[in-house]
């Protein structure tokens, strides 16, 4: 008899005297509970883009291309690929036996469906289908793609782990339109989420899907065998960080994703509890304003808040007092690459200038008007950069409007292209994962599509040509030409508030082996006796 | 007595449907435009009108009132914002934890500050009355949480005989289903003794001093306890009328102690909720909440003609 | 549910007075003939020991919150992440939070937000909650539909009841005082509506409704002086329990908003450290758990003064 058999009964208090004996130590072995950073609201990393759906995602749908921990991509689903010399034409074989959790083989239909939708909403993607000639079956499973024009980083784009995730799904579900949501949630990849023992705000479980095909290499962030050595995965979503890191100084849980700064300290004490850094590509706090409407529609307007920020209070609020924790960033990409540019981060740097950005704001024309300021005030790191920007838009003589939501909330929210008074934003915080700010091809968040931007929908049009630039570009020496425009370029249109490059830590029972560092949990792996 | 049983049942059919009205108008007047939210981002204006008119939104509101209450009566409480999920499921989910803390506070509750209140009116003037009332403004001075705090960093940090958080399910078993309540139940439950206590003390005072008690006491009727039993009897009336009022107290509780301790229940359900602003979840909350608490006063009315067959209405 | 009925013959409302003779007392010592004053308040505080240390109390908050200015250095709002989460010392004595803001500043300036909720509620739920007690006593036709509304909306558990309220509008203090006092007025008129019927019995209210005198005049003379006893005492209840609500609605995040201090919003942005910085909550929570004992010990006394056998209520 299962246990959520005995609960959906609805009869627990009458079988009580059933009592289940507790989980053997074998068994507790093959569970793993798992604290996420915010609460899984939905399953969607196509339609969504927050991190923790992102993270779900992976765990229950499998990638053509996955990368490894070089950010280099390799083959996952697909066996291997042909491409015409001038990287215009594609074919891509599937591995034999690969099955979706509802038994059926996964066919080069599906894969089509699922590339059709994915790349309505990825800026790689879109890339992709303004040269698409066509994608067609060859076979079951063969997937021929013809692009009018070169497109070199085809393999990053299926395997790169921002959202969009190009993830495969069954053809029927890839059909829905890409801006719902799917409501059905068939996997592809090493565990099956548990849809009846979901409990939104409380519990997400996934179990080990056993017709799972693992590759043969061992695995390294998205590449290789993602073998599992869980039968079970249980999210807790824990109402408050003080809960749960009581949850683990206690072994309740076994793994919090991102343990808050202030925190740490404490369960470095414990000597069950081992804590690292989570990924040394680390992260860009985000100040995100919504360039539709008034007043930040008005780049002088942005550029005031631009003279006014102070990433220093941000990080500090963020992180803490530990200064190896962060530092301040006048550049909107990931410090430490090659390519990495501080071009036009002036701006940015030294004694703020409030006086300056007054009279500047009253120059584009704002006369006092609410600024709608979304706040999650459930995730520590969007509730501080939230309080910090308040604090800023007050000294700049903005009238703010502050509004105490949640993070699901928030992802909703931002989304909404009506005016602030409406029911839209004027600004919202959240960060970029390191690995995601390295170049424009990953980066949702720096493209200036406009419309088809990330939230915020900045527009200009040289930008987007310093992207397509840095695509084009033959050499090192030209890519990094086109970051240092591009850089100086953003920081000139403001198309986001960078508040600071910030390290996060995690955290795990000692008992648990095989966490890897990573700008996403990897669950293949890892070990728990 | 049959008569005032049913009437007494019939009379709480207006208050239910008072308490329907109230919960029905909280979605009628909730900003945001549920066709909008269904619609999603990138419907067109005749989209949203379509979906309106396809859900009966444009409709009068006594009508919309109406449809409302039948699928409520039929165990359909609409469809969370949120999570798509229905409304009715996700209360079912968590209404046994709920239900749990609050037998178990209940329990609690009354197994102490009964005898604290006979106790305090017992020696009444002395400093074991003192003593136990201050105890009782206490109780209610302190709020909820930081009585939480405060027991799970002593109980279940320091001396680690708890844990800090989460439940188990009864199915589970007793043991680990109480263990996991205890914390919980004890600063829900401050509070509640406060006022037990509180009216345990008044009535048995009252009662204490009636001549018919002072008469039995002159005759030297029986032992003290005989006596005392005789009182508390005569004093449960008042006593079990505060336990049912005091009911919302306990819920109004339950939504702070699940967000300190972690327990997947309907408080915190309603608090999640609240941020989001998912009103159909906030409205089946409420409403199931209001009914019990109806129910349960409803059931201690019926009590009170077993305690004290005086009462004739 | 039950009805309370209250005694007809209730005392002369002294509760105003009482409580300004100590505050007039303390304030004045030297004004006021001292010993004959010195004198009066040893008596009070020897007869009504409980009502004199709750006053005593809920003055020196009351004064805390008022004087919030002059005894603070810092702005409460000012953030400051380069001096966040200092331990209490003798620069910041209740510490700095996660953003650097000095918490004494911040707890000073919150009093003024539980008493301003504290006392607006309390006020409004008697005004309000008097008004349709009356109206319900008096005009019978209007009774019977009163008090079925009144029954439906008490039969709401207050903290669900505010929350719901809430969730309709956006934070504010304004709001939140709404959404509590819509919570405590069916107690009050349920009160005031049990009052006004069992005076109605009374020989001289019958003979002055038989002799044709007006209602507002039956209301002034009759009615209102044996109805202040008993509301005072429930209104300090109230105006205790709305401090509650108050820091709950702000600590679950559906109260006051985050940006402005007030003891529920401390305690919430404190609680996920409250194992490595507890003063963060435990200041807030101590001032308002003195607060809320100041201002429930005040109505003990109340009650006891007024009238012994009044029913103890919550």
């Amino acid at each position: 008899m299962k246990r959520r058999d005995l609960l959906a009964t609805g009869t627990a208090a009458a079988l009580g005297t059933l009592a289940m004996p507790s989980l053997s130590r074998a068994q507790n072995a093959r569970v793993l509970r798992f604290v996420p950073q915010a609460n899984l609201s939905t399953l969607d990393a196509v339609a969504g883009t927050q991190y923790v759906v992102r993270n779900a995602s992976l765990l229950v749908w499998d990638t053509l291309y996955g990368i490894d921990s070089n950010v280099v991509p390799r083959p996952q689903m697909a066996e291997g690929h042909e491409v015409s010399p001038d990287f215009k034409v594609w074919t891509f074989k599937l591995r034999p036996g690969l099955k979706f959790h509802d038994g059926e083989p996964v066919l080069s239909k599906d894969v089509i469906a699922s590339l059709n939708r994915w790349m309505v909403r990825d800026t790689m993607g879109q890339r992709i289908k303004a040269t698409l000639d066509e994608m067609v079956a060859v076979d079951d499973r063969t997937v021929r793609i013809s692009l009018n024009k070169p497109f070199p980083k085809m393999l990053f784009a299926l395997g790169k782990n921002n959202a969009p995730v190009a993830l495969i799904i069954p053809e029927r579900i890839a059909k829905t339109d890409p801006f719902q949501l799917i409501t059905e949630y068939v996997g592809s990849g090493p565990m099956s989420f548990a849809k009846d023992e979901w409990v939104p705000g409380s519990k997400a479980v996934f179990n080990r899907f056993a017709g799972y095909a693992p590759r043969a290499e061992p695995a390294d962030w998205l590449s290789g065998g993602k073998r599992m050595n869980f039968d079970r995965i249980e999210w807790l979503i824990l109402p408050d960080d003080a809960t749960k890191a009581a949850a683990l100084q206690k072994g309740e849980v076994d793994w919090w994703e991102n343990p808050i700064p202030d925190l740490v300290p404490l369960l470095k004490r414990n000597r069950d509890v081992v804590l690292d850094i989570a990924d040394p590509l680390g992260n860009i706090g985000a100040l995100r304003m919504n360039h539709l409407h008034p007043p930040f529609n008005d780049v002088r307007a942005r550029r005031a808040v631009m003279m006014a920020l102070n990433q220093e209070d941000y990080m500090r609020a963020v992180v803490g007092d530990d200064e190896t924790l962060w530092k301040p960033l006048p550049s909107y990409f990931t410090p430490g690459t090659e390519v990495y540019s501080e071009a036009g981060g002036e701006v940015l740097k030294g004694a703020r200038r409030i006086e300056e950005a007054k009279k500047l704001l009253a120059e584009s024309g704002y006369k006092g008007e609410k600024v709608v300021l979304c706040v999650a005030t459930d995730v520590q790191i969007t509730k501080a950069q939230g309080d910090v920007t308040a604090d800023l838009l007050q000294k700049i003589g903005m009238n703010v409007d502050y509004q105490a939501l949640d993070w699901g909330t928030v992802g909703a929210r931002r989304s909404k292209k009506d005016p602030p008074s409406a029911g839209g934003w004027n600004i919202f915080h959240t960060w970029h994962a390191g690995a995601d700010c390295l170049n424009p091809a990953p980066y949702t968040a720096f493209d200036a599509g406009g419309d088809k931007a990330w939230f915020g929908w900045p527009k200009n049009d040289s930008i987007q040509a310093g992207i397509a630039k840095w695509y084009d570009a033959p050499d090192l020496a030209a890519e990094k030409a086109a970051i240092a425009d591009l850089n100086k370029q953003a920081m000139e249109f403001v198309t986001y508030g960078p508040t600071g490059f910030f390290l996060q830590y995690q955290g795990w029972r000692k008992n648990i082996s095989g966490i890897v560092k990573a700008p996403f949990p990897v669950f293949w792996g890892v070990t728990k006796t | 007595m049959f008569a005032y049983v049913v009437r007494r049942v019939l009379s709480t059919i207006p208050v239910m449907a008072i308490v329907a009205l109230f919960v029905f108008s909280l979605l009628y007047l909730a900003p945001g435009d549920p066709a909008a939210i269904i619609a999603g981002d990138q419907a067109t204006p005749e989209d949203v009108e379509r979906i309106r008119a396809g859900l009966g939104l444009d409709r009068p509101f006594l009508i919309r009132f109406g449809e409302w209450l039948w699928n409520v009566l039929n165990g359909n409480l609409g469809v969370s914002i949120f999570t798509n999920l229905p409304v009715t499921r996700m209360i079912a989910q968590r209404v046994e934890p709920t239900v749990s803390l609050m037998l178990l506070t209940l329990v609690l509750s009354i197994s102490i500050a009964v005898p604290m209140g006979v106790l305090a009116a017992w020696n009444h003037g002395t400093w074991i009355d003192r003593l136990i009332m201050v105890f009782a403004v206490f109780g209610f001075s302190v709020p909820v949480f930081v009585v939480g705090y405060i027991l799970a960093y002593v109980f279940a940090l320091e001396l680690e005989w708890f844990p800090v958080q989460g439940y188990t399910p009864f199915a589970t078993g007793f043991g680990p289903w109480l263990n996991n309540l205890v914390l919980p139940a004890v600063a829900l439950g401050g509070v509640y003794i406060a006022l037990i206590a509180r009216i345990t003390r008044a009535t048995m005072l009252e009662v204490l001093s009636q001549d018919y008690v002072r008469t039995a006491k002159a005759k030297g009727v029986g032992s003290r306890t005989i006596l005392f039993l005789h009182a508390l009897k005569n004093a449960a009336v008042p006593i079990v009328t505060v336990i049912g009022i005091g009911v919302a107290l306990l819920i109004g509780g339950s939504v702070v102690t699940e967000s300190v301790f972690a327990i997947p229940g309907l408080g915190r359900l309603v608090v999640d909720a609240i941020l989001r602003r998912d009103y159909p979840v906030i409205q089946g909350v409420v409403l199931l909440f209001s009914f019990t608490y109806v129910l349960v006063n409803l059931g201690v009315d019926l009590l009170y003609t077993l305690f004290d067959p005086r009462i004739r209405y | 549910m039950s009805t309370t009925t209250y005694g007809a013959h209730i005392e002369e409302p002294v509760a105003a007075t009482t409580v300004a003779h100590v505050s007039q007392a303390q304030a004045l010592p030297d004004v006021l003939p001292p010993v004959k004053v010195r004198g009066r308040v040893r008596t009070f505080i020897h007869r009504y020991p409980t009502m004199a240390i709750g006053g005593a109390l809920l003055l020196i908050v009351i004064l805390m919150g008022v004087l919030a200015p002059l005894l603070t250095s810092y702005d409460p709002t000012a953030l400051a992440p380069a001096r966040r989460t200092r331990a209490p010392n003798a620069q910041y004595w209740f510490g700095t939070d996660m953003l650097g803001r000095d918490i004494y500043s911040r707890v000073l300036y919150g009093a003024r937000v539980s008493l301003v909720v504290g006392f607006s509620v309390a006020a409004l739920a008697s005004i309000v909650g008097m008004t349709i007690g009356l109206v319900s006593g008096f005009v019978r036709w209007a009774d019977s539909i009163i008090m079925r509304v009144m029954d439906g909306l008490m039969s709401i558990p207050p903290i669900l009841l505010a929350i719901a309220l809430m969730a309709l509008t956006r934070g504010s203090v304004g709001n939140v005082i709404t959404a509590i006092t819509i919570a405590e007025i069916p107690r009050v008129s349920r009160l005031v509506r049990g009052v006004v019927l069992s005076l109605r019995e009374q020989p001289y209210v019958e003979a002055a409704v038989a002799s044709g005198t007006p209602v507002p005049l039956i209301i002034w003379r009759h009615i209102l002086p044996n109805t202040l006893a008993p509301l005072t005492v429930q209104a300090t209840y109230i105006c205790a329990s709305a401090m509650i609500a108050e820091a709950i609605l702000s600590f679950i995040g559906a109260g006051t908003p985050p940006i402005i201090p007030s003891w529920g919003n401390i305690m919430a942005e404190g609680r996920a450290l409250w194992q490595v910085k507890p003063y963060i909550v435990f200041f807030p929570a101590i001032f308002l758990s003195i607060t809320v004992l100041s201002v429930n010990l005040l109505g003990d006394g109340l009650r006891d003064a007024l009238d012994p056998r009044m029913a103890k209520k919550l």
